[in-house]
C-alpha cells in the first residue's frame, strides 16, 4: 500500500498530471511556465522543479505532500540535520545529551539567531511548537506520532530545550530535522492562528522564519519563490533566488530542462534519464533510493484480536505458496527492463540510502530466481496442475487464481503487472491484474479484500516508521477500522524485537536488532521486495554542486536532500545567470502588447458600429 | 398480349429478388465513390489482419516474460518497427492490438445502435409523455461532458475493457436516438403506416414491421459513424490510463509509449504507428459512412 497514512510517501497521480494536461493543454503550460519568471530580482536564480506531489498547504502542522516538505526545509528552522553520513547533526541544537535513565533529553540551542522580522529564535519557539502539537489535535495531524511519547517538552532558558518521554525513544535526534520531520515555527506568529490552524493557510507573504531561504511567493500549482538568507548559520546559499516550479508531468519538466528554463530535476523517469545522459548542457547523476517497490501478498488478513477479515483467497496462508511465488520472480529483469538498470535487486526492508538500517541475505538464504524449484515446492505440496496448467488447490478443490490490484495512476506498476502475471502464469498460477485508483486500493487494502498488491514506499532516515507498519498494534479492530498496516503482517518474534530496537541508543547495536527484524520479514514472503530504484536527477551544466557527497563504484551518490542541494548549488564561473528568464520577460510583454492592441483596436470598432447605429 | 407477357415477366424477375437488386443498386452507386471504396479497403485489410493475426502472432511474442528483443530499440530489419520498452516487436503489437480496439469499437457501438434505435422508436412511436419522457433523458444524457462520465463510469464499473465499451455506448447512443426519433416520426406520417393501423395491426407489428425497415438505413450510416468515434474513446480512455495494463490496444500502446518516457527518448517508433493506426482506420469507418449516406440520400451531398 502506498501512502495510506501518508500521501507524501509517492509522487503525484500520473493520470491526474494527465487529466490536467489535456484539460490544460498546451497553453496551461506555456503560461505557468512564463508566470514563474521572477518579478523583480537582480542576482542569481536557482530554478528547480518542485517535487511533482506539489503543495498540498503551506501550513506545515497539516501538509501531507512532499512538495510541501521541500518548502518547510527551506525556510523553517528544526532541531537536527540529516548529514552527510545518514545521522542527525547539529542545526538549531549544538549538541544534545540524555538522562541515565534514557527519558529525560536536553537540547543546548544555538544563541543570537533571528527569525526574518527580527525577532529572536530561542528555546522557547521550539517548546512551543512541539508542545502544539502534543496537545492541540489539528496541529498533530501530519506529525503527531513523531511525539506521541513526549511527556513534556520545557524551555528552562532562551538556549536550553529539555524533552522528557514516557518510554525511552531512541529515535528522538531524529524528529525534527529538515523535509523529514517537524519544522519550528515562530511562537510570536501562530499564536494567533491557534484558533483557526485547520483553516490557516500560511500565505502572507514574505513568510516569517529562518532557515537557508525565506519564501516570498506561492502560485497554487505553478510555483514558489524564495529569497536567499545570506546570513544562514550553516553557510550561505550561493544563489540569490530560488524558484521551484510544479511540472505535473516530467516530459515537459524535462523539455524545460532542455531548453535552458529549468536548472533541476530531482527524479525523472529511465527513459528520460538514458536520452539525457547524451544531452548536452545536462549533468545526469544516480543518487541512492529511498525507497522499495514490491508486491504484497495476503497473509491471512486477521484483526487486532485475531478474527479472520476480508476475502483474501486462502490459499495464500500457506507459506509454501508465498515462498513458490516470491522464487518466481525474476527481479533481475524487472530491473533491467522496467526501471532500465537504473536501481538493485530488492532485498532487505529498509531502502539504500540510509546505510546505517541496510540488511543483506547471508549466502545461502538468498531467493533466487527459480521457477524449477517453485514448481517442485508446489508439486510436492499436492498442488496438483489441472487442465489449462493451472493448479488447483488440495484444500478446497480451487482453481488458483490470484487477483492482482495495481494502482492506475502509476506507470511502474502498469509495467511491472504483466511480468508478474507471466512469471506466476509459468508455475501454474493465474492472475488477473485489477487495476484501481489508489482510494479504492486502500480501502480493499484496510477490509483485507485483495490477494496480492503493488506496492511501494519511500522513508526516512529512521527507520521507525516504516518497521512500525509491520507491527501487529497497527491491525484493524474487528469493525476493519483504525488499521494502517502494510500487509497484515504480524509476528510474536518481530514484535519483541520492535519494542527492543526503540530502547537501544547505541546506533550499532539498533542496527543489529533492526537486521533480525528485515530477515524475519525477508523469509515471511508478505512483502516481495521487488527492487530499490536509484533517484535520478538531471541538472543544468550552468549549476555545480548540488551533488553532495561522492559517488561509489557504481557512480551512485549518497541520498540527496533538497536541503543541501539548494544550499550547496553554485553558478558556474562567467555564467551570468538566468538569461532565459528574460526571454520569458520579452515574451510575456510582447504577448501583452497583442492583447492589449487586440483589445483597443476592439473596443474601438465597437463604439465605431455605436456611432454608425 | 406479347406486351402484357413482357410486362408481367419483367415483374416477376423485379418482384423475387427485390433486395438484392436495391443492394446491387447500391453496391453500383457505391462503387462511383472513390473515397468510400478507399475507406472500405482500409477497413477491409485491418479487419482481415486481425481475423488472421492468431495465425503468425504466438502469446509467446507478445509476452514480456517471453520476449527477447533489444529494449526500445529503433527500427531495424528484424524490427520493421522497432520495439517497445520490455524488447517486443511494435509491429505485432500493432497489429495484435487491432483485434482488441476494433472489438471495443464495435461491440459498443452495437450496444449503442441497440439502446439508440431502440430509444428513438420508442419515442418518436408512443409520443405524449412516453416519448417526453424519453427525450429529456437523452437531452440530459446530451448535456453531459461526455468524456469526465465515461471516465467516472470506468472508475466505478472497475479497470477493463468490458467497463470501457460500457462507458463507450453509455456515452455515445444519444445521438442515434434523436435521430431514429425524427425519422420514426416521419415514417409514421405515411400512408402506408395508416393502412396498417387500420388492418389491426398493433404497436409492436408498427414498430418492428413498418417502422424498424424504414429506419435501418439511417442506423446502419450512422454507427458506421460512431465506431469511429468509438474508436477513438476507447484510444482516449486507455491513453488516461483506465484500460487493461496487461491488454494491448492501440490506446494502451500510447499510453505506455507516453509515460514511460517515449517522447524524452524520441521513440518515435514507438509513438507514431498507435496514432496513425488510430487516424487510418477512424478516417476510414468516415469515409466508408460519408459515402454510404450520400449513396441511400443524395440530397446530404451539397449539404457536406
Amino acid at each position: 500500500m502506498v501512502l495510506r497514512q501518508r500521501p507524501r510517501l509517492l509522487a503525484a497521480p500520473a493520470a491526474a498530471a494527465a487529466c490536467a494536461l489535456l484539460l490544460l493543454g498546451p497553453a496551461g503550460l506555456a503560461t505557468s511556465a512564463a508566470a514563474a519568471t521572477p518579478s523583480s530580482t537582480s542576482g542569481k536564480t536557482l530554478r528547480v522543479a518542485m517535487d511533482s506531489s506539489g503543495v498540498d498547504t503551506l501550513n506545515p502542522f497539516t501538509a501531507y505532500f512532499n512538495g510541501s516538505y521541500d518548502i518547510f526545509g527551506a525556510i523553517y528552522p528544526t532541531l537536527t540535520v540529516i548529514g552527510q553520513d545518514g545521522r542527525p547533526n547539529p542545526y538549531l541544537a549544538t549538541s544534545w545529551s540524555m538522562s541515565s535513565d534514557h527519558l529525560t533529553w536536553t537540547f543546548k540551542i544555538r544563541k543570537g539567531l533571528k527569525w526574518s522580522d527580527g525577532q529572536p529564535l530561542t528555546a522557547a519557539d521550539a517548546a512551543w511548537t512541539l508542545n502544539l502539537i502534543m496537545t492541540n489535535e489539528v496541529a498533530g495531524t501530519a506529525n503527531g506520532t513523531l511525539v506521541s511519547n513526549f511527556s513534556s517538552v520545557t524551555a528552562p532558558d532562551p538556549t536550553t530545550l529539555v524533552i522528557r518521554t514516557k518510554q525511552p525513544q531512541s529515535n528522538l535526534t531524529y524528529i525534527s530535522t529538515p523535509v523529514y520531520s517537524i519544522p519550528i515555527v515562530p511562537e510570536h506568529i501562530w499564536k494567533s492562528h491557534v484558533a483557526d490552524l485547520k483553516n490557516y493557510k500560511n500565505d502572507s507573504f514574505p513568510v516569517v522564519g529562518y532557515g537557508p531561504w525565506q519564501l516570498t511567493g506561492y502560485k497554487t500549482d505553478q510555483y514558489a519563490t524564495l529569497d536567499a538568507n545570506k546570513s544562514f548559520v550553516l553557510g550561505a546559499p550561493k544563489y540569490d533566488h530560488l524558484i521551484e516550479q510544479l511540472y505535473k508531468n516530467s516530459d515537459s519538466a524535462v523539455a524545460a530542462l532542455r531548453s535552458g528554463q529549468l536548472d533541476y530535476i530531482e527524479g525523472v523517469n529511465a527513459t528520460e534519464y538514458s536520452s539525457l545522459k547524451h544531452a548536452s548542457g545536462v549533468t545526469t547523476t544516480q543518487s541512492a533510493g529511498n525507497g522499495w517497490t514490491g508486491l504484497e501478498l495476503n497473509p491471512g488478513a486477521k484483526t487486532r484480536s485475531g478474527k479472520s477479515i476480508g476475502t483474501g483467497n486462502p490459499a495464500l496462508t500457506d507459506p509454501t505458496l508465498r515462498r513458490a511465488i516470491a522464487l518466481s520472480i525474476d527481479k533481475q529483469t524487472l530491473v533491467t527492463k522496467v526501471i532500465d538498470g537504473y536501481g538493485s535487486v530488492g532485498q532487505g526492508y529498509l531502502p539504500p540510502a540510509w546505510p546505517e538500517w541496510v540488511w543483506k541475505p547471508s549466502a545461502g538464504e538468498e531467493q533466487t530466481y527459480d521457477p524449477a524449484k517453485a514448481n517442485q515446492l508446489l508439486d510436492q505440496a499436492g498442488y496438483k496442475r489441472g487442465a489449462n496448467g493451472i493448479r488447483i488447490n488440495p484444500k478446497n478443490g480451487k482453481p488458483l487464481a490470484l487477483r492482482l490490484g495495481i494502482h492506475s495512476d502509476d506507470s511502474y506498476d502498469a509495467a511491472i503487472s504483466p511480468y508478474v502475471a507471466g512469471w506466476l502464469k509459468a508455475i501454474g498460477v493465474k492472475v488477473e491484474i485489477d487495476p484501481m485508483s489508489m482510494t479504492a486500493l486502500n480501502s480493499d487494502l484496510g477490509k483485507g479484500d485483495w490477494d496480492m498488491l503493488m506496492d511501494a514506499w519511500t522513508n526516512g532516515p529512521d527507520p521507525t516508521y516504516m518497521l512500525g507498519i509491520q507491527s501487529c498494534t497497527t491491525l484493524p479492530d474487528d469493525q476493519g477500522n483504525g488499521g494502517n498496516t502494510d500487509a497484515f503482517f504480524c509476528n510474536p518474534a518481530y514484535e519483541k524485537l520492535l519494542s527492543q530496537q526503540q530502547t537501544q541508543f547505541v546506533p550499532a547495536q539498533r542496527a543489529k536488532t533492526v537486521d533480525q527484524m528485515e530477515k524475519i520479514l525477508y523469509d515471511a514472503d508478505v512483502d516481495l521486495m521487488f527492487y530499490n530504484k536509484t533517484m535520478l536527477t538531471a541538472t543544468s551544466s550552468k549549476v555545480t554542486g548540488m551533488n553532495t557527497g561522492t559517488p561509489d563504484a557504481k557512480d551512485v551518490y549518497p541520498a540527496q536532500s533538497s536541503f543541501w542541494s539548494y544550499l550547496k548549488a553554485t553558478p558556474k564561473a562567467g555564467d551570468s545567470g538566468s538569461s532565459s528568464s528574460n526571454v520569458g520577460l520579452w515574451v510575456g510583454i510582447a504577448a501583452a502588447v497583442v492583447v492589449v492592441g487586440a483589445g483597443v483596436t476592439v473596443v474601438r470598432r465597437r463604439s465605431g458600429a455605436d456611432d454608425r447605429e | 398480349m406479347s406486351a402484357a407477357q413482357v410486362l408481367s415477366s419483367q415483374e416477376v424477375a423485379a418482384a423475387v429478388p427485390a433486395r438484392f437488386a436495391g443492394v446491387r443498386r447500391f453496391a453500383r452507386a457505391f462503387r462511383h465513390r472513390p473515397s468510400g471504396v478507399a475507406g472500405l479497403a482500409v477497413l477491409l485489410l485491418f479487419s482481415l489482419l486481425a481475423l488472421v493475426a492468431p495465425l503468425f502472432i504466438g502469446q509467446d511474442q507478445l509476452d514480456v516474460t517471453k520476449v527477447d528483443g533489444p529494449l526500445l530499440s529503433a527500427p531495424s530489419g528484424h524490427y520493421p518497427l522497432g520495439t517497445d520498452q520490455a524488447g517486443r516487436n511494435v509491429l505485432l503489437l500493432l497489429i495484435w492490438g487491432s483485434r482488441e480496439s476494433l472489438r471495443i469499437g464495435i461491440i459498443a457501438t452495437a450496444l449503442t445502435v441497440v439502446i439508440g434505435a431502440g430509444i428513438g422508436i420508442v419515442a418518436g412511436h408512443y409520443g405524449g409523455w412516453v416519448g417526453r419522457a424519453l427525450m429529456h433523458v437523452t437531452d440530459w444524457f446530451i448535456a453531459l461532458p461526455s468524456l469526465p462520465l465515461a471516465i467516472s463510469l470506468a472508475a466505478v464499473l472497475g479497470q477493463g475493457e468490458t467497463s470501457i465499451t460500457i462507458a463507450i455506448a453509455a456515452t455515445s447512443w444519444t445521438a442515434t436516438a434523436r435521430l431514429v426519433r425524427a425519422q420514426t416520426l416521419a415514417v409514421e406520417a405515411r400512408p402506408f403506416v395508416e393502412r396498417a393501423r387500420a388492418l389491426g395491426a398493433g404497436d409492436w407489428q408498427i414498430m418492428v414491421r413498418q417502422v424498424l425497415p424504414n429506419v435501418t438505413p439511417l442506423i446502419l450510416v450512422s454507427s458506421t459513424l460512431t465506431v469511429a468515434g468509438a474508436l477513438l474513446s476507447e484510444a482516449t480512455l486507455t491513453f488516461l490510463g483506465l484500460g487493461n495494463p496487461a491488454s494491448i490496444t492501440w490506446g494502451e500502446m500510447l499510453n505506455n509509449a507516453f509515460f514511460n518516457g517515449a517522447f524524452t527518448a524520441d521513440a518515435w517508433w514507438y509513438l507514431l504507428p498507435p496514432g496513425l493506426a488510430i487516424l487510418v482506420v477512424v478516417l476510414g469507418f468516415t469515409l466508408t459512412g460519408r459515402a454510404v449516406e450520400h449513396v441511400l440520400d443524395p440530397r446530404t451531398e451539397d449539404r457536406s
